[in-house]
């Protein structure tokens, strides 16, 4: 299981009735990752989180953690961290109770190690849930699914509804406490700006099929960003960038691969960023056709 | 969320300058561990792999050296050569822009608070 993916999917379709979730899709996720699923509602990212975790069957090939989701669900869900989209704690319980909870359920949860997270937090272990607020409730949740000695976590849009200072911290007890470079993180969201420099990979489902799947620093590579001058658009626009936007009266052209040598001595180079990519790759269909 | 990342370069060229400015500030001194990889990946919330990157371009630069097991330290001369390569960088590519500046508008030296921190 050494040199393993955690995650290794070939070919993933699901279909409910007329309308395909998952069209398709392979992806992998090696050790010490923190992978976005990034993608408009709709685009098949909790399918594709349930699939993974054996609460929908699939069509293809799938290995989670070297089992077969479907067949070990149940082997399944006690190897793993997994908080679903719609996750709630029990409104009546007190914290304690739930690290009580957890350890009757899951055999490799340590509540000793949950009560060291919540520490982290302003969250006592007497609090009832209902008592607390929407970003301490996505710590509690975060501190007890990560005192599973897990090889990887699965979160799905676990900041939805959080103001910024909640998310900001839950993404730092998520940096702290579980990435040690030997396990991985798949996080869905849609809040690609924020999670940019968190992931160090990330995949992009467009309409259930993946866009694109790629670690951020071959993004740098792969992707050239060009700012340039108005005066410039037209020549930029005969290369066929993926996107043109404007900032700050300049329009940078995206490209997939560097253009040629007279385009790129019209623009400066500059990062390509996420939220820009996602936009090129997820909005126009008739681009995402070319791009595949 | 804090800090914000231009577009201007890749986020771990971003960080490796902002680590630099520290250093030229003296914090941590020549000698000195720097913070880890994790501690540091925590506290601008980014991916640790990044932060490695950005350790390592320090270290290409002759800034930080690696002590295997107890991270990475600031190099003695560090500093020095940090500076050094400041003031060049200010030399060629601030100060003609600057300069250009001040004499569209008619400002010599005796005009500027040279005093105030």
């Amino acid at each position: 299981m050494n040199n393993m993916n955690l995650i290794e999917a070939k070919n993933l379709t699901l279909r409910y009735g007329k309308k395909t979730a998952l069209n398709d899709v392979s992806v992998a996720v090696p050790k010490g990752r923190v992978v976005g699923l990034l993608g408009h509602n709709g685009a098949g990212k909790t399918s594709l989180m349930k699939a993974l975790v054996g609460l929908l069957p699939v069509q293809g090939s799938l290995s989670v953690l070297g089992l077969e989701p479907t067949k070990n669900r149940q082997q399944l869900l006690t190897e793993l961290s997994y908080i679903p989209d719609v996750a709630v704690l029990p409104r009546w319980a007190k914290v304690h109770e739930l690290i009580t909870l957890m350890s009757q359920l899951q055999p490799k949860f340590s509540a000793e190690r949950a009560r060291t997270l919540l520490k982290r937090t302003s969250v006592s272990e007497n609090d009832k849930i209902k008592s607390l607020s929407k970003g301490m409730v996505a710590q509690t949740h975060l501190a007890l699914i990560a005192a599973i000695d897990a090889k990887l976590m699965i979160l799905d849009e676990p900041t939805l509804g959080l103001d910024v200072i909640s998310r900001k911290s839950f993404y730092e007890m998520l940096i702290d406490e579980w990435c040690d470079g030997e396990r991985s993180v798949l996080i869905s969201t849609h809040q690609v700006e924020e999670v940019e420099a968190l992931l160090s990979d990330v995949i992009m489902l467009d309409e259930g099929r993946v866009a694109l799947s790629i670690s951020l620093e071959d993004i740098d590579r792969r992707f050239v960003a060009l700012n340039h001058d108005p005066a410039a658009a037209d020549a930029m626009a005969a290369a066929h960038p993926l996107l043109r936007y404007r900032e700050q009266g300049r329009t940078t052209s995206l490209f997939d691969g560097a253009p040629p040598e007279h385009i790129t001595s019209l623009g400066q180079r500059v990062r390509p960023s996420l939220v820009d990519l996602f936009m090129a790759l997820t909005r126009n269909p008739a681009l995402n056709n070319k791009q595949a | 969320m804090t800090p914000t990342w231009t577009d201007q370069a890749p986020i771990y060229q971003q960080l490796a300058d902002r680590l630099a400015v520290q250093l030229l500030d003296g914090s941590p001194p020549e000698g000195e561990a720097l913070p880890s990889v994790r501690a540091l990946a925590s506290q601008y919330v980014i991916n640790p792999l990044t932060v490695t990157r950005a350790l390592q371009a320090l270290s290409d630069h002759g800034l930080v050296e690696s002590r295997r097991g107890l991270g990475m330290f600031v190099m003695a001369g560090a500093r020095e050569r940090l500076l050094r390569h400041e003031r060049e960088q200010f030399l060629q590519k601030d100060w003609p822009a600057l300069r250009a500046k001040l004499k569209r508008l008619g400002l010599t030296a005796k005009d500027l608070n040279w005093e105030s921190t």
